[in-house]
């Protein structure tokens, strides 16, 4: 990748986030509190994933990947009622070969997050209340609503990569606890009688803490005989570039309300000269269930 | 008034949308753009493949100064050499028999490439050198009612010396087997543990049998590994060290019988074991192999093994060329015509005090 290519990335991403902090004219009444309400979503997704790590094998392998994701979204009554709280749970698995299908691994892992977003509204439709990145009040969005939001969320990592062939490095652990930067993007879209909510979601790891064994260093090393040399490593985004993106659309078939997506996770790291990415695209499906607390 | 409040309002819609729309995409887009990806030549071509091979080795090989200092292997010149060897048009396996030769070039029996047809390989270390061993004779002396303890094959002599067979640590030895195996021998004389022709296996395995010969804590080595790509990229060295076994342990005079082929974790038992005032290392000397072997890749999906973290004795030096024995002793051509191992009877004496 060349310098101007890295400074286009590193504007485009600040761009995206001062656009929330820019977008912030507002016709709309307050946004009405509704913290009793909270939003759960459980998706199966399927896709491909293209995993390299060089600890294992300087070329990267490619395959099959299926994910599950559980969500959980609440208004709470912070700043006015303007942040929401938002949950993630993400589990992946993957089957991967190399490229001359000589030797297969396997990854998976589980990802923890939680974050809070401050809303925006951007444009409201005819309703009173501003948009929200779920509709709790009666299940049904305002079409032309347009929102965003923006705020950290605390991310943890645990998996890991098994190579089927090699000796006395057959795996590499993944573990990681960052604080990521998120944004969204929300609209309820209105085809035919029907109001679709369409929702991005972008988080970038920003700074955090990971474990990794040294270039040439073997696990024997690090938890047989103790030796620890730089397994934990201080991560930031310029050597852990990452980002994580959630398209969904919610949308309503009789009283239930089916979601669809896209997921695409985009994680790469740069420890102890060990190079490692993992790249995944998913097709999400699931349901969306709004639960109201007493 | 009305009017224009109404059609800055749609003016503002279309803005917004027009703005954060390309942004959103913008970003998408960023995320398909890799920063971290692979670095080493992928076409499965003959010339790339000696290139990732001969890269690979030079980013994560560990014994470059030592055998360049021991024998003078120059890993540049062994490029130069052997790049005049690569063509276009050369078949598969003539290619695996260049690339073979390349790596055979560092004396190291950690190195191999694997290919579905065959396996690459330097075995002078124990090929160049008489086997002294006979594993009919050895059977003998076991006959058939032997006893079996975790893979330990023992029996007691008639002379009370106890003999134990280890053959391989590639399996693990229960703590309960390795007590009771040494309870049953404890009113023996002495001890005899061969490990000729042992491979090797599981460091962890070859420690636990070593851990059974000492009463205390002791230094046996240092580790180190690499640190980056460089050939003197490395850590500092860090001491290892064995605690005694917990459970019952040997107390008299042992005698380890060793050979060329005792290889790898064999060769680090011993490098345990000589520590040991109570125990004699006995035979040949072992064939070496100190480097913890790793396995990368090139891109014709040959699998490429080689050694990547150094370990080495309690004194820091090097093993990776093998232990010499306390004492050297040979099968001798009239010994083996009358069935007789002359490593097991010459530890067979020196235990018993002759």
């Amino acid at each position: 990748m060349n310098k101007y290519t890295h400074i286009v990335q590193r504007l485009a991403m600040a761009l995206t986030l001062l656009s929330a902090f820019v977008c912030s004219y507002a016709q709309t009444d307050s946004i009405a509190v509704d913290n009793k309400t909270s939003m759960r979503s459980t998706m199966i997704g399927i896709g491909s994933a293209d995993v390299l790590d060089t600890y294992l094998s300087p070329y990267k392998y490619t395959g099959m990947e299926v994910r599950l994701m559980r969500e959980t979204m609440r208004m709470t009554r912070l700043m006015g009622g303007k942040v929401s709280n938002q949950t993630l749970i993400d589990i992946n698995g993957s089957f991967l070969e190399n490229r001359k299908k000589t030797a297969d691994e396997y990854a998976a892992g589980i990802r923890y997050s939680i974050g809070w977003h401050y809303n925006l509204p951007i444009v409201s439709g005819k309703g009173k209340s501003a948009p929200t990145p779920f509709h709790p009040s009666n299940g049904e969005g305002v079409p032309g609503d347009l929102g965003v939001g923006f705020g950290p969320m605390i991310s943890g990592y645990l998996g890991g990569i098994w190579n089927t062939r090699n000796s006395n490095n057959p795996g590499q652990a993944k573990l990681d606890l960052c604080i990521d930067l998120s944004a969204m993007a929300y609209y309820n879209l209105r085809i035919g009688k029907m109001n679709c909510l369409l929702r991005y979601q972008l988080n970038i790891p920003f700074v955090g803490m990971a474990f990794s064994p040294n270039y040439g260093q073997s696990y024997y090393e690090i938890f047989s005989l103790g030796h620890y040399d730089h397994n934990a490593v201080f991560a930031h985004i310029g050597n852990m570039p990452s980002m994580r993106h959630l398209l969904t659309a919610d949308i309503p078939i009789g009283r239930n309300i089916l979601r669809i997506g896209y997921n695409g996770q985009f994680n790469q790291s740069l420890f102890n000269e060990l190079h490692y990415h993992s790249y995944s695209h998913n097709f999400m499906i699931g349901f969306v269930k709004r639960v109201i607390r007493k | 008034m009305q009017y224009s409040h109404k059609l800055l309002k749609k003016i503002w819609h279309r803005l917004a949308v027009a703005i954060l729309l390309p942004l959103l995409w913008g970003g998408l887009g960023w995320g398909f753009v890799s920063c971290v990806d692979e670095e080493y030549p992928t076409a499965d071509t003959p010339q790339d493949n000696f290139e990732a091979l001969w890269r690979l080795m030079d980013e994560h090989y560990c014994f470059f100064d030592y055998k360049k200092k021991t024998f003078g292997v120059d890993w540049d010149e062994v490029h130069q050499r052997y790049r005049q060897m690569i063509n276009p048009n050369m078949t598969k396996p003539q290619l695996f028999e260049v690339l073979c030769n390349m790596v055979g070039e560092l004396q190291d029996g950690h190195v191999n490439i694997s290919a579905s047809f065959d396996l690459g390989r330097n075995w002078s270390y124990h090929e160049d050198y008489p086997e002294n061993y006979n594993d009919s004779i050895v059977s003998a002396y076991l006959g058939t009612d032997y006893m079996i303890a975790s893979g330990l094959k023992y029996k007691i002599l008639e002379d009370n010396i106890a003999y134990v067979r280890c053959e391989s640590f590639s399996d693990g030895i229960g703590d309960g087997n390795l007590s009771d195996m040494l309870s049953r021998l404890a009113l023996c004389n002495g001890l005899i543990i061969d490990v000729r022709s042992n491979g090797g296996g599981n460091l962890t395995t070859a420690h636990k049998l070593a851990s059974a010969f000492t009463n205390e804590k002791r230094l046996i080595g240092y580790v180190c590994h690499k640190t980056g790509k460089g050939r003197n990229d490395f850590s500092s060295l860090e001491a290892e060290h064995i605690e005694p076994f917990e459970g019952m342990r040997w107390q008299k005079h042992a005698v380890v019988l060793t050979n060329r082929s005792c290889y790898s974790a064999t060769n680090d038992f011993v490098k345990c074991m000589r520590t040991f005032p109570n125990v004699t290392i006995m035979g040949d000397r072992t064939g070496g192999g100190s480097g913890m072997p790793f396995t990368l890749e090139i891109p014709s999906g040959w699998s490429v093994r080689y050694s990547a973290v150094v370990y080495l004795d309690s004194d820091k030096q090097h093993t990776e060329f093998g232990i010499a024995p306390d004492i050297n002793v040979s099968m001798s051509g009239a010994d083996t015509d009358r069935n007789r191992d002359t490593l097991i009877e010459a530890a067979r004496q020196l235990l018993n005090g002759n």
